[in-house]
């Protein structure tokens, strides 16, 4: 039960004001979801580099959390070039090249993993986009495209890893952010542990993140990931997906969910309510649609 | 002509000065809306209103006789109920353009979004772009003229009204059908067109219901009258009440229809007992002199609270299921004992207004009899998500009770079996349904209080999901609940007990600390004071009474209140039938009852030593059974039941 929204600027850009434009967004469909907000960003990829951020807490076993996560960075011989800590969370970047999936399984198992990826940068915690920043300062950065969110708890607790986004788990660099409810979780869930996929949470956002890494990492484009969903998802859904260098919608074939979108030459802007967009353009009318039942598309950064 | 600047004023702001330039004559400019929403609901004046840009959700909503203008695109839920009046949007409307729209004009330049016209009763929907996904979803009445292309499911499930499209027709929805055009009908629409300046020479294909699914195939046999008490049986597995409901079966080939409630034995409150032993407390009628049992309820928000003299309400019912003397009578009664009445689902009766003090206006799924003019004079807003008789499902009305006059009030077709839609049109979930009830506070000035019923079903979840979406205060329904018709095995199965349901409300209360800030309002099968003030104790804020006061005002618990003939004149619109009840006589019973309830109120709790009625507490009780343990949390002493009898006498 939420809000969501994304944003890419088309040219061939990294600084671009991304984080501002989602805070604004954000802010403006608030009223959709006050209980957590969440932000996917992506930063310039380094090759050879991989960014990690877990959630630590703030209380005394933060430290013994971390002790554990450089623990198990080391017997993954990933060498730490950068570290911080921000807010409730845990951020270090490290020298890394061997098996992701078994690399981020390991790490989940010490640590509450928020995201790891090349260029994905996930930040989400309790509170109002304005609250999330304070934190995290997210206005100041800049990129080509993010997605984020917006969360009124329903079904699961109020805490920073029940927000949004959910990363992928063990897929770098995808993120998704979610409205609705996917009424086949359980039966969709079991599939992919079956095959191997690990799940982290409970919250039925988390299986859309599973499900399209699966495809995408069997080699199915993004697109054709994003039509198999539609028919194999029951539920209401409108759904927001991002990867390094592309970004994507879906929305269910009962379009029970809100989803408007608004693009120009410069950017394509999605949200579930025009008012998100319009923050973008105050007192600009804009030229919106709203993508019919049972749809999806992509947009690829221009390269 | 006054100008409105959105970038300035808050929405809030801005609908208080649309409302004062409205009665004052004075048309308005409303400047940088950017998607705002709520923008002029709940206007009734006649006045211009020209958004210069886009507008957010329930533009125009809830209005009467105003003229909108949007010159771009609006969100969902355009002209939410309007009444008279008209709106032109220059772009797009998004999802349920003209839901439950009541006479009013609609024109979208652009395309519309899925379900245009959801329960819209009266006047016209014109799309001059595409429509979507089940244009005129559950309709019934009005027209949609659609130029573009219908999109798919066109009319499904409509009870009545017309579409027109011009395009293609995608596909045909359930129980529509196309049919061919008259002549005059094609010169109305293009009157229409003319004098909203669309150009158009194309021609229409017409689509209507087909029919099939307005009635049930088969009624049901008018079976023996078998009493509440009958039904009840002492077995489980077979017994009276089974070999109805399998007769029945055999002669309908459908589920059974019933009024009443669960009639199973269930956990419920008579399996708690208070430490007090209350068999010694001496009769006073002067008792209730002794302890202040004053409630208020509702100014969680700031709104003007309900006034109880007790903790005590009638529970929603309406006038459809319930004959209007009947309702009149809960009104009366209600008054006399200063607690409230309720309308239920199908709209507010001018009488029932001026009867009742307090009056509680519900706006359920079907939008039957709902309205800016009545919600203005309610005392509270009541947004129905599910009762605990059948959460879940919708009402049902045979058509035998949808008379002509139910038909107008509700903005139906006259006759049909009226099965209200399961859902909201707007409320797909607790995001949208935060909007929805802004809309309220909007249309009445957060005046009045807007609570939410719920049927207990996953009450841990809903009762947060009510207190982040800010509502004043819930009525929460058991199973033991009862309704005017519903399946048989709907009223049994489905559900979960009131016991449960108060506990598992406080419980999800606790978490979140909403105890003191959300009162919750308990009903299903609450008999007596000596219910009302377990349930109190258990820390329900008030309690609600809907079978025990239709009971006290002569209903003989037949079970056949969805058949339309009851004998006594309460569940039935046949005049010849309605003719026996004695309002001021039942109305007199009613009332009657309460003060019995009132007086055992008071008794408990100034036995209890206290001199507020709030001061009971879930410490003050016991369970007598380990189910009710269980659910409770409270301990298990079955010793009460026979050492501490618990009777209290009536005062004499």
């Amino acid at each position: 039960m939420c809000g969501i929204a994304g944003i890419m600027y088309k040219r061939n850009t990294m600084d671009a004001g991304v984080g501002n434009a989602l805070i604004a967004m954000l802010d403006g469909c608030q009223h959709r979801g006050p209980d957590s907000t969440g932000f996917a960003l992506y930063h310039e990829p380094q090759p050879g580099l991989l960014r990690l951020r877990f959630f630590v807490g703030d209380e005394e076993r933060t430290e013994d959390r971390i002790t554990r996560i450089k623990a198990k960075l080391a017997e993954f011989q990933a060498e730490i070039v950068d570290e911080s800590r921000d807010g409730t969370t845990y951020r270090v970047q490290v020298k890394f090249s061997g098996d992701l999936k078994a690399f981020s399984y390991a790490m989940e198992h010490v640590a509450k993993v928020v995201s790891i990826g090349e260029s994905l940068d996930i930040i989400k915690d309790i509170g109002g986009a304005h609250d999330v920043d304070a934190t995290y300062k997210v206005d100041s950065f800049e990129g080509s495209h993010g997605i984020g969110h917006v969360r009124l708890a329903t079904e699961s607790d109020v805490a920073p890893e029940a927000s949004h986004p959910f990363w992928a788990t063990g897929f770098a660099d995808i993120a998704i952010v979610h409205n609705g409810q996917i009424t086949n979780y359980w039966k969709m869930r079991r599939r992919l542990e079956k095959h191997g996929f690990e799940f982290n949470t409970d919250n039925d956002s988390e299986l859309i993140a599973v499900y399209l890494a699966e495809k995408l990492s069997n080699g199915i484009s993004l697109r054709d990931a994003l039509e198999d969903s539609i028919e194999d998802m029951d539920g209401t859904f409108s759904f927001l997906v991002s990867t390094k260098d592309e970004i994507g919608y879906a929305k269910d074939n009962l379009a029970a969910k809100p989803m408007v979108k608004y693009e120009d030459d410069d950017i394509i802007a999605i949200a579930s309510e025009e008012v998100s967009l319009n923050r973008l353009f105050p007192g600009k009318p804009l030229n919106t649609v709203e993508p019919p039942p049972g749809t999806f598309n992509t947009w690829q950064k221009s390269i | 002509m006054a100008k409105i600047d959105l970038a300035r004023l808050s929405v809030t702001e801005a609908n208080k000065l649309i409302r004062k330039y409205g009665a004052e004559g004075e048309n308005v400019d409303v400047l940088n809306p950017d998607a705002k929403h709520h923008i002029g609901v709940g206007l009734v004046h006649p006045i211009n209103v020209r958004v210069h840009g886009s507008a957010g959700y329930f533009c125009a909503g809830l209005s009467d006789g105003a003229r909108f203008e949007v010159e771009n695109n609006v969100g969902w839920g355009l002209a939410d109920n309007m009444l008279t009046g008209s709106i032109v949007v220059r772009g797009n409307a998004g999802a349920i353009a003209a839901v439950a729209i009541r006479g009013a004009e609609v024109i979208v330049h652009g395309n519309i979004g899925s379900r245009a016209g959801q329960v819209m009763k009266e006047g016209t929907l014109l799309c001059a772009g595409n429509a979507n996904f089940m244009a005129g979803y559950m309709m019934y009445g009005g027209r949609i003229v659609i130029l573009g292309q219908s999109g798919e499911k066109v009319g499904q499930d409509m009870t009545g009204g017309t579409l027109y499209v011009a395009g293609k027709v995608n596909s045909l929805g359930t129980d529509a059908k196309q049919i061919d055009l008259e002549s005059d009908e094609d010169d109305e629409i293009r009157e229409m067109l003319e004098r909203y300046q669309i150009p158009f020479n194309g021609s229409f294909q017409k689509i209507v219901n087909a029919g099939e699914k307005l009635h049930y195939s088969r009624n049901e046999p008018r079976s023996r009258s078998q009493s509440f008490f009958m039904a009840s049986g002492t077995s489980d597995y077979w017994n009276a009440k089974v070999q109805t409901d399998i007769d029945i079966k055999a002669q309908i080939g459908r589920y059974r229809i019933r009024g009443y409630g669960a009639t199973r034995a269930l956990p419920h409150l008579a399996d708690l007992a208070f430490r007090k032993d209350l068999s010694q407390i001496p009769a006073d009628g002067e008792v209730t002199k002794k302890i202040d049992l004053k409630t208020e309820i509702g100014a969680r928000n700031g709104a003007e609270p309900i006034k109880l003299s007790m903790p005590v309400m009638i529970a929603p019912m309406s006038y459809g299921a319930l004959s209007k003397s009947a309702k009149l009578a809960l009104a009366r009664a209600s008054a006399l004992s200063g607690i409230s009445e309720n309308t239920g689902e199908g709209g507010m009766m001018d009488e029932q207004r001026e009867a009742a003090d307090q009056l509680i206006y519900q706006c359920l799924s079907g939008r039957l009899g709902w309205n800016i003019h009545d919600m203005q004079r309610a005392n509270g807003l009541e947004i129905y998500i599910s009762q605990g008789a059948k959460p879940g499902l919708g009402g049902q009305l045979m058509a035998k009770k949808v008379t002509e006059e139910i038909a107008r009030i509700r903005g139906i077709p006259a006759g049909i079996d009226l099965r209200s839609p399961s859902r909201h049109p707007d409320v797909l979930g607790a995001d949208d349904l935060v909007i929805k009830v802004e809309e309220f506070r909007e249309a009445t000035g957060h005046r009045i209080p807007v609570s939410v019923k719920l049927g207990a079903g996953r009450v841990r979840d809903d009762i947060k999901i009510a207190f982040k979406d800010g509502f004043d205060f819930v009525e929460l329904d058991g199973l033991q609940g009862s309704t005017g018709a519903a399946g048989n095995e709907v009223l049994e199965y489905v559900g979960i007990p009131t016991l449960s349901a108060i506990q598992e409300a406080m419980d999800a209360l606790g978490e979140v600390g909403g105890v003191e800030e959300m009162p919750v309002v308990l009903m299903g099968g609450i008999k007596d004071g000596l219910d009302a003030a377990k349930a109190i104790a258990l820390g329900a804020h008030a309690v609600a009474f809907g079978t025990a006061a239709i009971i006290a005002g002569g209903c003989i618990a037949c079970l056949q209140c969805h058949v339309g003939q009851c004998v006594v004149g309460i569940a039935t619109q046949d005049p010849e039938h309605e003719k026996r009840y004695q309002t001021n006589v039942e109305a007199e019973n009613i009332h009657r009852f309460l003060e019995g309830v009132r007086w055992q109120l008071a008794t408990i709790a100034v036995a209890h030593g206290y001199d507020d009625i709030h001061q009971l507490d879930r410490n003050d009780l016991v369970a007598l059974t380990p189910e009710a343990a269980a659910i409770t949390g409270l301990p298990y002493e079955p010793g009460y039941r026979d050492t501490k009898p618990q009777a209290t006498r009536k005062a004499s």
